[in-house]
């Protein structure tokens, strides 16, 4: 076990490394001058040169990049916005707790709803409620979730002179009035992105539920709720804990246009505009950080497969 | 007879009191606080940002030495005429090279450590005015400037190396030379916290939860008596447009953008559900054009740019897009900025029509006469992402120019490239796109014609011009000034340099219980909100 998860810690350097590169790289690669984008069009000659050496963009792009990974790695400085000019990791880590919460309530939504639609698609298989909660995973598939929360920004201003946009309260200052403020984000996150839990759910179940030992269940006379809940869901699970794993990057990524919808000062709105403005420290640290996270949370998940289905060993 | 006598005098009582005028509904009320939806300022030192946001915050803040008219000491939203602000008034020496400002005694910092309220002298604007011209994006601006010295306490003389007729209206604008005290510099090394935020300003900081809400209150010690009316303003920060509109029309904010702007189809619809809604169809600076390598075939021949001028219907688009209420006698100098723009009636109409003139069959026989009798095609260089109704823009001069032979190629650009190259006249053949380069008309004419120039995306160089354009900067008679302006008009009239398109207005929109809110087309918030109040 230790060594599996020293063997993965090891395999994640050149991930990260790889993603920083590319992360670099792109930022390089993508169309327009940060340094003329900041003159915003006032480009006098002296004052974009002096700009661009001041942000020492006057090296070489490896020079650059040697720079920014060497300030991470030995001083653990992530390096300042152009814009702001805040230091980007504390920036980050203040916004971080509220990308977190809407990404724990968004997940809580999406597995409760796929979860609990996907048990009883399953065990009422080709019945009414079955087709109800397979048409519901389609719609929640096909619905693009920045497209829904446009709507539930919009149409209540409209006919009802109400609108789910708030001033931003944090859970510490006052637990309630954030739970108001992050419930309709969540929702809405949660609610487009509970299709695919629910059909995998549904998938898993079915098959589970087909099992030599289900059948011994059944046979030994328990009732429907424990053979479903207490020996089938368990091994069901598995596929369903890998997808929310997968989706992960999609909630950080998701939380780009949340945040934004939904005035939620979050990492997801920070990145959003340091994208739009070509900031490219502020785009690569969060990338790299977030990268960072992403690998850790999939060894994560991957060990808690072991506590779902005791057969598997890590070597 | 005392009864009899009782009862007219009581109706006469009552319908004295009744016709009374009832408390002026005009008459400013003090307190409230006025909530705005807008974005976020990327940075607070209104001397390292170059963002409109960050100078738009900052004018909250700070105080200026002069400034533009606001509220009711404008004549229009783009009156850049100069008023006092900490400077009470200025002398020009006879040769126009040095500026003498008497500086305001008693104006006071905000109260607040390490500052604490000191008065402002004229060292203060001489420390602003040198940090401005070391760290400015804008700084380039100040290079006319040799020396700056402090007379006295509340005495500045500035020295220009050459008269410089825009000098005044730079300092004027909020873009410019905030006056900041020196030791929140030397306390924060800069002035990009919320704590730094220390000025001479109309209101003071009194919360900033990034991303979230900046929050500011009336400065009580303000120079201006018993002004502003608003005991604070509040900036809801809200990046989404539909998040903005949706806050307005549930009125949960007063305005859904920081100088209520709102695109002519936005607004009609917000009548229809919020018809209580305040709205003024208003002019602003600004232009959109086409514009073209004139250093380059095809579109070095005038006979092509007056071509593809006269094929531009625009009657037709402002009837069809701007509700007819757009400005078709767009040229050089903007419409919205009245004191400067010589009108295409003005002109002789031989050469106004290839300013405002559609004329399709002359365009064809234009481009015969230089050479393509079958037309040809040009790319057309734009960033798609610009409001309404620019995206019709496009298509509508794409098909204009169809008409006469003239096949455009779209060249959507991403806006980093965009304003990082085609914006900067960096690009092949033809682009469009609307441009503001600055208040004051030097701005719209050397900066748009004089070779050079980064706003000369047309890569204009024309001698007889560059005389004029010179002249013009130099001349600090206003009177002759302006003479000169309307003769550079009349000059650029037939060139077809740039090819101009009906401006659209913005309609101010609020809620109705803000008053005394007039739109002015300087970033400067605080000044406008010094004569806007609440009537709640």
């Amino acid at each position: 076990m230790k060594q599996y998860v020293l063997r993965r810690v090891l395999l994640a350097v050149p991930t990260l490394v790889l993603v920083s590169i590319i992360v670099f790289s792109m930022m390089r690669l993508m169309p327009g001058d940060v340094v003329l984008r900041m003159v915003e069009g006032h480009a006098y000659a002296p004052t974009v040169e002096a700009l661009r050496k001041e942000l020492g963009m006057d090296r070489p792009a490896h020079v650059q990049y040697l720079d920014w990974v060497g300030r991470i790695v030995t001083r653990g400085d992530f390096g300042t916005s152009y814009w702001t000019k805040q230091p980007i990791f504390d920036e980050f880590i203040a916004r971080f707790p509220v990308t977190v919460e809407l990404a724990v309530l968004t997940i809580l939504v999406s597995v409760l709803v796929g979860i609990l639609i996907g048990i009883v698609s399953a065990v009422r298989q080709d019945t009414a409620s079955d087709y109800i909660g397979r048409v519901f995973a389609i719609l929640a598939l096909s619905v693009p979730y920045f497209g829904l929360a446009v709507l539930v920004v919009v149409l209540p201003a409209i006919y009802f002179k109400w609108t789910p946009v708030y001033t931003y309260v944090a859970l510490t200052v006052d637990p309630l009035q954030n739970f108001k403020i992050m419930m309709v984000p969540a929702l809405v996150f949660g609610v487009t992105r509970a299709g695919p839990i629910m059909r995998i759910m549904r998938s898993a179940l079915l098959e589970v539920l087909r099992q030599d030992y289900i059948r011994t269940a059944w046979s030994k006379g328990l009732p429907e709720r424990a053979v479903v809940l207490r020996h089938a869901l368990k091994n069901a699970m598995i596929p369903v804990i890998t997808l929310v794993g997968l989706q992960t990057p999609l909630y950080i990524g998701g939380s780009v246009i949340m945040e934004s919808i939904f005035r939620l000062p979050g990492v997801g709105l920070f990145f959003f505009e340091a994208l739009t403005r070509l900031d490219y420290p502020v785009v690569q640290s969060v990338n790299l950080i977030v990268a960072a996270m992403v690998v850790g949370l999939n060894l994560l998940i991957d060990l808690t497969y072991a506590f779902l289905d005791p057969r598997i060993r890590y070597h | 007879m005392v009864r009899r006598g009782l009862v007219p005098a009581l109706c006469l009582l009552s319908i004295l009191l009744a016709g009374a005028p009832p408390a002026d509904a005009q008459t400013p009320k003090r307190g409230g606080v006025l909530r705005i939806a807008d974005r976020e300022a990327p940075n607070l030192d209104p001397h390292l940002a170059i963002s409109f946001l960050t100078h738009s915050w900052a004018n909250m803040i700070y105080s200026q030495l002069v400034r533009y008219p606001h509220g009711p000491e404008q004549k229009h939203p783009a009156d850049f005429s100069i008023v006092p602000d900490l400077a009470e008034r200025w002398d020009i020496s006879p040769d126009g090279r040095v500026y003498t400002f008497h500086l305001r005694k008693g104006v006071r910092f905000h109260n607040k450590p390490p500052v604490n309220g000191r008065e402002v002298t004229a060292e203060d604007a001489k420390y602003s005015m040198e940090r401005f011209g070391q760290k400015s994006g804008f700084r380039a601006r100040f290079d006319v400037i040799q020396a700056i010295e402090v007379v006295d306490r509340h005495t500045l003389r500035v020295s220009l190396k050459e008269p410089f007729a825009p000098f005044l209206n730079h300092l004027a604008a909020a873009t410019y030379v905030a006056i900041l005290p020196r030791e929140v510099e030397e306390q924060f090394k800069d002035f990009n916290r919320p704590e730094a935020m220390i000025g001479s300003g109309p209101f003071m900081l009194k919360s900033y939860q990034k991303g979230v809400q900046i929050a500011f209150e009336r400065n009580p010690n303000y120079y201006m008596k018993g002004q502003p009316y608003l005991d604070g303003v509040v900036i809801e920060i809200t990046p989404d447009a539909a998040a903005r509109l949706s806050l307005l029309r549930a009125g949960k904010v007063d305005m859904g953008h920081m100088w209520g702007y709102m695109v002519p189809e936005e607004a009609k619809s917000l009548k229809q559900t919020n018809p209580e809604m305040v709205m003024t169809p208003t002019m602003t600076v600004g232009s959109g054009k086409l514009y073209f390598r004139t250093d380059q075939p095809p579109f070095n021949d005038v006979r092509v740019r007056r071509a593809i001028s006269l094929a531009i219907d625009r009657k037709g688009w402002n009837d069809a897009l701007l509700f007819g209420e757009g400005c078709i006698d767009a040229g050089p100098v903007p419409c919205a900025m009245k004191d400067w723009q010589l009108p295409a009636s003005q002109m002789d109409p031989a050469k106004a029509k290839y300013l405002v003139g559609y004329d399709p069959a002359e365009a064809k026989r234009l481009l015969k006469e230089a050479g393509y009798p079958n037309g040809f095609s040009t790319p057309m260089f734009h960033w798609p992402g610009y409001a309404p109704p620019w995206r019709t823009y496009y298509d509508l001069a794409a098909d204009n120019l169809a008409k006469i032979g003239v096949t455009v190629e779209f060249k959507p650009e991403e806006y980093g490239k965009y304003i990082s190259t085609t914006y900067l006249g960096k690009f092949e053949k033809m682009a469009m796109g609307p441009q503001a380069p600055g208040n004051d008309i030097d701005d719209w004419l050397y900066s748009c014609f004089y070779p050079e120039q980064p706003h000369n995306r047309s890569h204009v160089a024309d001698a007889e011009l560059n005389k004029m354009l010179v002249a013009q900067r130099r001349e600090l008679d206003p009177k002759k000034r302006l003479a000169i302006v309307h003769d550079i008009q009349r000059h650029l009239a037939d060139k077809a340099y740039y090819v101009y398109f009906p401006t659209p207005p913005q309609y101010i929109t609020h809620a109705p219980q803000v008053k005394g809110f007039k739109h002015h087309d300087g970033f400067s918030l605080g000044q406008r909100l010094i004569f806007t109040w609440l009537d709640r």
